[in-house]
């Protein structure tokens, strides 16, 4: 019924056609939909620390323990905040957001390899090409905004990681800045208007789109078509939505300089040039603007042989541009229903203070994670780990938990945010299942 | 000499009309596959409600709540009620199905409830089937009332359907319409336009005497193998380079294209579909009359060599990583059944085990995969050796050629010093197969990982294909590896899923849709063939015709199926939505190489010849390392560089697999990224620019429109396209360029439907 009169609306307007508003057309994939129970939050701001961060030199403060040196934090940690949370000298303006951060520090994954922890902390599964996080709430949610992706991964690296795999991929993630690419100038791929201005452009699609119409009103079944139409005009507002949030040159200098945009001088070691800055200014935008799921990236925090040296870059790299990030969101009173969120793929093992050693490998047995806003507790500690920091011990919390709570937080269920595939229903926590870590709702 | 007896009879439902038994297989089992069986079937661990539903039996007694349904009555029937949510059962529990899906059982109620499942079962490799669920492992069924060489068997066989469900078909498509179909799914490329003016006119004096020469013409073509040659390049996930190993390295396989060039030459010269997977699986092995022929079966092997796979860093099964992705090319690519699944357990669903996988594996284990110098990074895979051509041309860079990608010392950061190849430079190389010298049995892995050894499997086919009562038929000379065996056995005519899956392929990519929708998988959760008589017989008649590609296809498109129009009207709209009867042709999207292709075509650019060689055969890099390695090209689309994780910008939009597995069959989505390539890619605006410059000269506006009309649609426009046109035209208007109007003229036909979609 809805198909025989969406064709009698293409019949119907032959004038003027392209300027109609294409609301009622939009594609039913990603039609915004309503959460399963009330939402906590409407998006989610990823912030990906590849490599595997030094949670005891960050976040897990583990000072030393009677007479004989163990592993520990190396770096010197005080109390901020009302709630006293303890964070290190390494993150002094994060720090000054204590309050709002719910620090989760028994997490625990199932191995120390990157590729395959990475892929499962993005999709739950580490060998298998299967729908990333972003993707599965694009699918449960829609987007709210039809001029841009509903799923948009900063600085990213290989497709696997941002796949819709087998969900419809309208779901997938849209890259910007793949494997290193300079972020001041990565982009939506032909997003520009080129050669012609957007005007002409419209008078071109309008022309394309009279002959769509002509030839759908000869066609009775509008299968494809209509997809194709729509895609076209949602391909057009793009070209006008998205180069203008990609372009900062209307964010003051004071903000620019906020979020250290375009300030680190070069690589040091491990860590890798990101312009960490501008991936957060975006995300910003990018959430203001109403996409679902944004990823930004930064690494590696693999810094094996030269701990310090590398540790210090990382966060000096990421840490302003992330305290700007959540005193914005705040500002614009969007940190209630944006959920942010802090990690990697696993942690590593501590230093053991005054040995002379500064290498440090892969724990994915104990590391931490923090989430921020979109219905989290502020200034909350949740998990432990022992006193060496080598296990979580208290309040542990599985990739699968973690996904199960964000899903949770959208107002998603995440035994129930299903989709059959090859013979079996397939979700986002696999077989096993992920537990909510109710514990951290304020 | 197939030893393949299984002890229960072909599950065809004799006694129900096929257009319900095409329904209930289409529609209402996998559904109940899917949502139900979980808790309602035999093997369910608990069973709900003491309710079957694996079973006709089982769902017409019902559980303990009753009985679950009124042949006839859905209104009434408890089924029903609790897929609607709306009284006390809720089923399934998770989620309510689509209204769509309940529609589908109300109707299938309605009609009575035709139900082909007998309830019996079948033990197999310790698991038990319904009956039907192992089809595609059953003989093919040659029906005795009449003979595939009638010429109208195809749709004999399909209208037999139509008569129980009163279907009427469409009727055959205009010259136009043919004319566009048969030029695209035969090459790939359009028609010119005096060749429809022609054609129309031939068509219209004497329709199947044009139509013969027109088939006969493209079969032909030395663009059919261009065409053809891109789907095998499809099933065979060929790509020039390894992909991302999980570390963020791709190395290039800078010899792959050989690979290429044989396949296309293969459907060229109609190479019978059982010779070319011989060669493929086991070329090396096979005697040669000429170096030439030696050099051709070799560079056949490269089909398992040109996989994908992880890392070799801290990676202990890597060995059989690459194993592993040779065994789901046989399983999925030629046999339709998902083998490579049960490396690491007894496969869940279909009838094969982990010795079964062990038993293909050692085939492979016993070969020496040859993928070359993967990028110089060990890293990633140690280097192997390559097969020596001996008749290819010697074929150097040129000479003012400079490797940019340079490997540097992690440590130090200064070049890696790499060892000069064992090669004379421009050595002719190609990727492939060749039998160790001391060949053995694989031992199982068990839970697929390779440091925790299980018993050697003797080498073999997988158990289900063998007879209950003597050993396997199937032998393995001394001293060789068994891939000749296999090769041969899949290769036999009495093989029960070659030939089935093979033609379904070839049915997909000329109506859209195969005969069974789920090509690289005929096991028990792929879909059941909407026409298994039509399935077998065109298998039968396909070996008959000695396993010829272009007779399967002559016989394909001259048939009335092929030639309908897929112009639908209303009443067949509702009774046939999907089309799943076969009452008219698919409407199709062109596919990212013809789309490509196409606008070439439209432009005057296209290059005809054959692409040589590839852009990346003279270097041994990282891929990943190197930026964007694509240079635009005028040749046709085959012939572009199909870097993995790295694909051509002009096809990448367009959902182009990431080749990692065998391609079932490309999706045909809409995102916006497509309308964004079409606005805004330099390749689009060459191609506007072309056309533009061809029509600045004529006289007219109205000349121009409609020499623009005849190089995109191949046709004239009407008054309103013209006077549109017009519009258009002025409103861009620039005295200073005279071009742009028309650059953006031809741009927004390129863009359309007319020009991205075949009726």
């Amino acid at each position: 019924m809805q198909q025989l009169d969406r064709r009698h609306f293409l019949q119907s307007t032959s004038c003027g056609f392209g300027y109609l508003a294409f609301s009622g057309l939009a594609d039913a994939a990603s039609t915004e939909r309503k959460p399963l129970f009330p939402a906590r939050a409407k998006r989610v701001i990823f912030l990906c620390m590849s490599g595997g961060p030094a949670q005891l030199d960050t976040f897990d403060y583990k000072p030393q323990t009677g007479k004989k040196p163990h592993p520990g934090s190396v770096y010197s940690f005080s109390q901020h905040g009302q709630s006293g949370l303890w964070i290190s000298e390494l993150m002094p303006e994060t720090a000054k957001h204590a309050d709002k951060l719910c620090v989760l520090n028994g997490m625990h994954a199932d191995t120390g390899i990157h590729a395959q922890s990475f892929l499962q902390l993005h999709t739950g599964d580490r060998l298998r090409e299967r729908p990333s996080l972003g993707s599965w709430i694009s699918y449960g949610l829609g987007t709210p905004n039809h001029n841009l992706p509903g799923f948009i991964s900063l600085n990213t690296s290989r497709p696997s990681v941002y796949s819709s795999a087998f969900l419809p991929s309208i779901h997938n993630g849209t890259p910007i800045g793949v494997n290193g690419e300079n972020m001041s100038e990565a982009t939506i791929r032909n997003v520009d208007p080129a050669r012609f201005s957007l005007s002409e452009k419209r008078k071109q699609l309008d022309y394309t789109q009279f002959l769509n119409q002509n030839h759908a009103s000869h066609r009775n079944d509008p299968a494809g078509l209509d997809d194709a139409i729509q895609s076209m005009e949602m391909g057009f507002r793009m070209q006008t939505a998205a180069p203008d949030l990609l372009d900062l040159s209307n964010e003051s200098p004071a903000t620019l300089e906020r979020y250290r945009v375009g300030a680190q001088k070069g690589p040091v070691g491990t860590c890798r040039m990101s312009d960490f800055g501008r991936q957060c200014l975006l995300a910003r935008r990018f959430a203001e603007a109403g996409v679902r799921f944004i990823e930004v990236n930064h690494g590696s925090w693999d810094q094996h042989k030269n701990h310090r040296r590398d540790l210090e870059a990382n966060c000096e790299v990421t840490d302003a541009p992330i305290a700007a990030l959540l005193e914005d969101l705040e500002q614009r009173g969007l940190l209630d229903d944006t959920l942010v969120v802090w990690g990697g793929e696993f942690g590593r093992p501590g230093l053991t203070p005054d040995n002379g050693k500064n290498e440090t490998g892969h724990n994915a047995n104990g590391f931490t994670f923090w989430m921020a806003g979109g219905g989290t507790k502020g200034g909350h500690v949740h998990g432990a780990t022992d006193p060496t920091g080598a296990r979580a011990v208290e309040g542990k919390v599985h990739f699968r938990d973690l996904h199960a709570t964000i899903l949770h937080l959208m107002g998603l269920d995440a035994e129930h945010l299903t989709y059959s595939h090859a013979g079996r229903r397939h979700r986002l926590t696999g077989p096993e299942g992920g537990k909510v870590v109710k514990e951290v709702f304020a | 000499m197939l030893p393949l007896l299984l002890s229960w009879s072909v599950g065809r439902g004799s006694d129900i009309a096929s257009s319900d038994r095409v329904f209930f297989e289409n529609r209402i089992r996998p559904v109940l596959a899917q949502s139900c069986y979980e808790c309602h079937s035999a093997t369910a661990e608990k069973l709900g409600g003491k309710l079957l539903l694996d079973s006709r039996e089982g769902i017409r007694t019902g559980g303990e709540s009753g009985t679950a349904l009124i042949p006839g009555d859905p209104e009434e029937s408890l089924l029903i009620h609790a897929l609607q949510w709306e009284h006390d059962l809720e089923m399934p529990p998770e989620q309510p199905l689509t209204p769509a899906v309940i529609a589908d059982f109300e109707e299938w109620i309605r009609r009575g409830a035709p139900d082909p499942r007998s309830g019996k079962k079948s033990e197999v490799a310790g698991k038990s089937y319904d009956e039907g669920a192992l089809w595609s492992f059953q003989p093919l069924v040659q029906d005795p009332s009449f003979s595939t060489k009638d010429s109208r068997f195809i749709d004999l066989l399909i209208e037999r359907q139509w008569e129980e469900s009163q279907l009427t078909a469409t009727p055959r498509a205009t010259a136009r319409e043919l004319i566009h179909r048969l030029h695209f799914d035969l090459t790939g490329l359009p028609p010119r336009y005096g060749e429809v003016v022609e054609f129309e006119k031939a068509f219209s004096a004497e329709p199947e005497t044009a139509l013969t020469v027109l088939v006969d013409h493209l079969l032909d073509s030395p663009h059919f193998g261009e065409r053809w040659g891109r789907h095998w390049l499809d099933v065979a996930r060929f790509a020039e380079s390894n992909g991302n190993d999980g570390l963020s390295r791709n190395a290039a396989f800078p010899h792959a294209w050989r690979y290429r060039d044989y396949v296309i030459a293969a459907f060229n010269e109609d190479l019978p579909f059982d010779r070319f997977l011989l060669e493929q699986v086991a070329g090396d092995l096979l005697p040669a009359d000429t170096p030439e022929q030696r050099d051709r079966q070799l560079i056949a092997t490269g089909l398992f060599a040109i996989g994908t796979k992880p890392a070799k860093a801290m990676n202990n099964n890597f060995d059989m990583d690459i194993v592993a992705d040779q065994v789901d090319m046989i399983g999925s690519g030629f046999l339709g059944v998902s083998i490579a699944c049960a490396r690491c357990h007894d496969h869940k669903f279909d009838p094969i085990t982990a010795r079964d996988y062990y038993a293909l594996a050692g085939m492979f284990t016993s070969s020496e995969t040859l993928y070359g110098l993967a990028g110089n990074e060990k890293l990633t895979a140690p280097p192997t050796d390559l097969h020596v051509l001996k008749t290819a041309e010697s074929s150097l860079p040129p000479a003012d050629f400079v490797e940019t990608v340079i490997l540097k010392e992690s440590a130090t950061g200064k070049p890696k010093k790499i060892p000069a190849p064992k090669w004379k430079p421009g050595t002719p190389l190609a990727m492939g197969l060749r039998d160790r010298k001391e060949p053995a049995d694989a031992k199982l892995n068990i839970k697929g990982d390779a440091k925790k050894l299980g018993d050697p499997v003797p080498r073999g086919i997988p158990a289900i294909y063998q007879e209950k009562e003597k050993p396997s038929a199937f032998s393995i000379p001394e001293g060789k590896s068994g891939r000749l065996a296999l090769a041969k056995w899949m290769a036999d005519p009495e093989h029960p899923q070659t030939a089935r899956v093979y033609v379904n392929r070839v049915w997909m990519h000329l109506f859209g849709r195969g005969l069974v929708d789920t090509p690289n998988d005929f096991g028990v959760y792929g879909a059941r063939p909407t026409h298994p008589e039509l399935l077998d017989h065109l298998a039968l008649h396909f070996i008959d015709q000695g396993w010829s590609t272009k007779k399967l296809i002559r016989s394909i498109v001259l048939s009335d199926a092929y030639q309908r129009t897929s112009r639908v009207p209303d009443s067949l709209l509702e009774q046939d939505e999907e089309n799943l009867w076969l009452t008219r042709q698919n409407r199709r999207r062109l596919d990212a190489e013809s789309l490509r292709d196409r606008m070439l075509a439209a432009s005057g650019l296209l290059e005809r010849n054959p692409g040589e060689g590839s852009l990346i055969q003279h270097r041994d890099i990282l891929v990943n390392l190197a930026g964007n390695l694509h240079e635009p090209s005028r040749h046709r689309s085959i012939y572009l560089c199909y870097l993995r994780n790295s694909p051509p910008p002009e096809l990448a939009a367009f959902d182009l697999p990431s080749f990692l597995k065998p391609v079932a069959k490309r999706e045909a989505s809409t995102r916006p990224g497509q309308g964004l390539y079409l606005f805004n890619h330099p390749f689009v605006f060459t191609q506007s620019e072309a056309i533009a410059e061809n029509v600045l000269k004529l006289e007219s506006d109205e000349e121009q429109i409609t020499r623009v009309f005849r190089e995109v649609f191949l046709r004239d426009p009407d008054p309103e396209e013209l006077y549109r046109g017009k519009e258009l035209l002025q409103s861009i208007e620039d005295p200073d360029r005279p071009e742009r109007a028309w650059v953006a003229f031809a741009q927004s036909l390129l863009t359309s439907n007319e020009f991205r979609y075949i009726d």
